[in-house]
């Protein structure tokens, strides 16, 4: 790939706030580790590396007022997004043009911990109830600064911002955007420092990775965010590249929800895609940051894999978590920071604390070395085996490919020829079947407390055991999808979940609110990371591939159909299994409408479980697999963070015309209008103006508004064009009502005020 | 003994939330890992905090409950020795 221009960078941790603290303490073995300070727990037993300022303090730093509704990774990732933007001479002016991605897996759960009873027996605190997930702390810290033009979140637990990292890169190959700030941030929080305890992987005493004696991880906190970069945008602004992003590589190692496996496969996928993605050879790296949790598990596996990759000449290699303890969630973009700073300045990060070589396991950097360095690997692995590696270099290395290379590289088409091969639900009770076009479901209770046992066709009790009924309905889904798609396997499987396994979540902490510190349960903290989902599908299904999870709000199916989309643009994929999931429970369902979160009005709060399979035109005309008959073709699709008329407008233009399309030859516009009086008028008035007298379609009405209903309306737009007519029941209008058959359906997904979404199936 | 049993393989299939078991179906000389049940790691850790939930026993390295958790009967045996509740 052209490596992608590195042009700021901004980082807040342990051991300090902003880069020159950082850099000083890297250089002078400075650790942030120590005694438990700001959180409050009853868990003093445990070093923390925490970020050493008080909400209050990080508050004022910022400008922030006191009663302001805001969350500690919100404010972490404000100190560190500042710096960025700063560094890279962004301007609140230009942020239009600039696309933000944040990986978070915490969000707000700093709050809802300390507030949890209050959400549910009275009124006090009940503005908090909106912060609580991922989507919107990133959206909290994006407006501190202004308006950017694309945000989302990546939940992927410790590898959420190296995947935000891959994000913003695939969007600037695909020619989306010039200027992408990507990173992640989180706080610690009673909820995860809790839960770490219950898997038995926290070390009472400073964490050593690598190390004979190694006895688990230390918790640590911070964000930081990169500015990433075209070259010819650089160009134009007269900027410099800190470093290069020169590859990157996502892969599942789809052995266990915690556990990595014992050869570290994932790991050794990644590590191996970064390097063939940039044109490297291994002998040419000269560090790896190593994910190093310091966990008897993670050390092993890491070791393995960077032994089958690099074989006898594995590369000096460090875990800088020491220094900062785990920082979860935004671990890859801190550890990517620290990179270029080694990069920069010429030094191998030395490994903390490490004294014995364990069995079978690398040896670490002991001292803090200088040494010029090209080409370094930084990894960060996720529970599930969410394993991402990224690779930067220096500035000078970037190769100038001859006219001959370039021109040999075809680029691919503007607009990926793509089929929707299959897309399966399960609704409330409803087993996976096509009966809602017959007999819409009408129901008292819009989410479900049992599902149809139609999953126990694809999971044994045995493998059930765990899984709440999100999960069931995702793997069930998941493979009836893929059956019915033809497919033997899929390249990427991506999914989207609003608030991820509320039902675990509510469990761990009702457990942590009315039983206190002790005896809690591992499998309701494992199973309440978002990824769960998507890491449970690939290793039911066995599948190695990229493995990413969005959890932003109402545009969490959207932001993976997105990821997707570039993929297939950018060539990377053929076939994709998409999936929207979110489940509700009684307890939420009551907090998340006293919070004004959702059920206003008529607006039924329902469950999400679709999944779509996707492939390109390869799979299906060009003979491969010839049998395969898709349900419609996915001709277009575009995402828009805080929409004004115009840019609607311009959206639905360009849409229709890359497609080759013209509004006239769209027969419907399927709505998201869910009951909500606001909104629903906001849909008629603005339709109105971008459809004219389309008709207009909803389906939330029978299936319930959910994070993910947008991947439930993409589901209903495939079956009206596969069966060639529209239910009655769908039309929004009775005068409209019509047996016209649909060729060519819009789905306008207006989720909230500030995200929406544009998909064009045809049959 | 053979009540701490019954017992037992009440409290784990509550625990673990082995939906469809009944304590008949769990043999208490069969392994509960791997060939046998096919627990994992995850279902270990949640042994240790029925041991220490019910009987009042502290496991402070996961690795002890390799020995301890071979089968239902090594369980109660281990149960009835150093149980404080």
């Amino acid at each position: 790939m052209k490596p992608i221009l590195i042009t700021g960078t901004g980082v807040v941790s342990a051991i300090g706030l902003g880069k020159t603290e950082t850099l000083e303490a890297l250089l002078n073995g400075r650790s942030g580790v120590g005694p438990l300070q700001y959180l409050k727990t009853g868990h003093k037993e445990f070093p923390v590396g925490e970020v050493k300022l008080t909400d209050a303090e990080m508050r004022a730093r910022l400008g922030i007022a006191d009663d302001a509704i805001t969350t500690r990774t919100a404010l972490m990732g404000m100190l560190a997004l500042e710096e960025a933007l700063q560094d890279a001479g962004l301007t609140p002016d230009m942020l239009p043009n600039v696309g933000f991605i944040s990986g978070t897996t915490v969000g707000g759960m700093d709050m809802s911990e300390q507030f949890y009873l209050d959400y549910i027996n009275s009124e006090v605190h009940k503005e908090y109830i909106a912060a609580h997930d991922c989507g919107s702390c990133t959206e909290m810290t994006a407006q501190h600064f202004g308006k950017f033009a694309f945000v989302t979140t990546l939940s992927t637990a410790c590898s959420s911002a190296a995947n935000a990292i891959i994000l913003g890169a695939n969007m600037i190959r695909c020619g989306k955007a010039d200027i992408v700030v990507v990173g992640g941030s989180e706080c610690i929080t009673k909820f995860h420092l809790n839960g770490f305890n219950s898997l038995m992987i926290l070390d009472t005493d400073p964490c050593r990775p690598f190390d004979a004696t190694r006895n688990g991880l230390n918790l640590g906190e911070g964000a930081a965010y990169l500015v990433l970069e075209s070259e010819e945008s650089a160009q134009r602004r007269g900027v410099k590249a800190q470093a290069l992003l020169s590859g990157y590589g996502n892969a599942c190692d789809a052995y266990h929800q915690t556990a990595s496996s014992p050869d570290g496969e994932g790991a050794y996928r990644a590590m191996k895609e970064a390097l063939e993605l940039a044109e490297i050879q291994p002998f040419e790296i000269d560090y790896i940051n190593a994910h190093g949790t310091g966990t008897p598990n993670n050390d092993v596996s890491e070791s393995q894999a960077m032994k089958r990759l690099f074989r006898e000449n594995v590369p000096p290699v460090s875990s800088t978590k020491p220094f900062t303890g785990h920082t979860t969630s935004a671990s890859g973009s801190i550890e990517a920071v620290f990179c270029i700073l080694a990069l920069q300045h010429g030094f191998l990060p030395v490994n903390l604390n490490w004294s014995q070589p364990m069995e079978d396991g690398i040896v670490p950097v002991s001292q803090a070395t200088k040494k010029e360095l090209k080409h370094v690997l930084c990894n960060a692995f996720g529970f599930g085996g969410n394993d991402s590696s990224l690779l930067l270099s220096r500035p000078e290395t970037a190769k100038h490919k001859t006219r001959d290379e370039v021109l040999s590289r075809v680029p691919r088409p503007e607009v990926p020829c793509l089929y929707v091969l299959s897309a399966k639900q399960i609704s409330l009770q409803q087993p996976l079947s096509e009966k809602w076009m017959q007999e819409p479901i009408m129901y008292d209770t819009p989410f479900a407390r049992s599902i149809d046992p139609s999953f126990k066709n694809y999971i044994s009790p045995i493998e059930a055991r765990r899984m709440g009924k999100i999960l069931k309905r995702a793997v069930a889904t998941s493979k009836e999808a893929l059956k019915t798609s033809g497919l033997d396997t899929v390249d990427a499987i991506i999914t989207g979940t609003g608030y991820g396994c509320i039902e675990n979540t509510e469990f761990f902490l009702d457990a942590l609110s009315n039983d206190g510190e002790q005896l809690l349960k591992p499998t309701y903290f494992m199973q309440s990371t978002h990824n769960t989902i998507s890491s449970l599908v690939a290793i039911q299904t066995k599948n190695h591939s990229y493995n990413v999870t969005y959890a932003h709000k109402g545009i969490s199916f959207d932001s993976a159909l997105q990821d997707a989309w570039w993929q297939f643009q950018l060539g990377k994929i053929d076939s994709a299994l998409v999936g929207g999931h979110d489940e509700m429970t009684e307890t939420f369902y009551h907090i998340l409408k006293k919070g004004g979160v959702m059920g206003k009005d008529e607006e039924r709060c329902g469950e999400a479980a679709v999944s779509v399979v996707l492939s390109t035109s390869r799979h299906c005309e060009e003979g491969s697999h010839p049998e395969l008959q898709p349900l419609c073709k996915l001709s277009g699709f575009h995402m828009l963070h805080q929409p004004t008329m115009n840019t609607l407008m311009d959206a639905v233009a360009t849409m229709l015309q890359s497609a080759g399309k013209s509004l006239a030859d769209v027969d419907f516009i399927l709505t998201g209008m869910s009951g909500d009086h606001n909104n629903d008028a906001a849909y008629l008035q603005e339709t109105k103006t971008l459809f004219g007298d389309k008709p207009l379609l909803q389906y939330k009405h029978l299936f319930g508004e959910s994070f993910t209903s947008s991947g439930i309306g993409l589901y209903v737009a495939a079956q009206c064009l596969k069966k060639g007519r529209v239910p009655t029941s769908l039309f929004v209008k009775p005068d409209e009502v019509s047996d016209k058959q649909p060729k060519c359906i819009l789905l306008y997904n207006r989720s909230d005020r500030k995200n929406c979404s544009l998909t064009l199936l045809e049959d | 003994m053979d009540e701490l049993i019954y017992t037992l393989k009440q409290q784990i299939i509550e625990a673990l939330n082995l939906e469809d078991m009944k304590p008949e179906d769990i043999d208490e000389n069969a392994s509960l890992f791997g060939e046998g049940l096919g627990l994992d790691s995850i279902d270990a850790l949640e042994l240790i905090v029925l041991m220490e939930k019910n009987y009042g026993i502290k496991l402070k390295d996961p690795s002890q409950g390799k020995e301890i958790f071979k089968s239902v009967a090594v369980m109660a045996d281990f149960i009835q020795k150093n149980r404080t509740k």
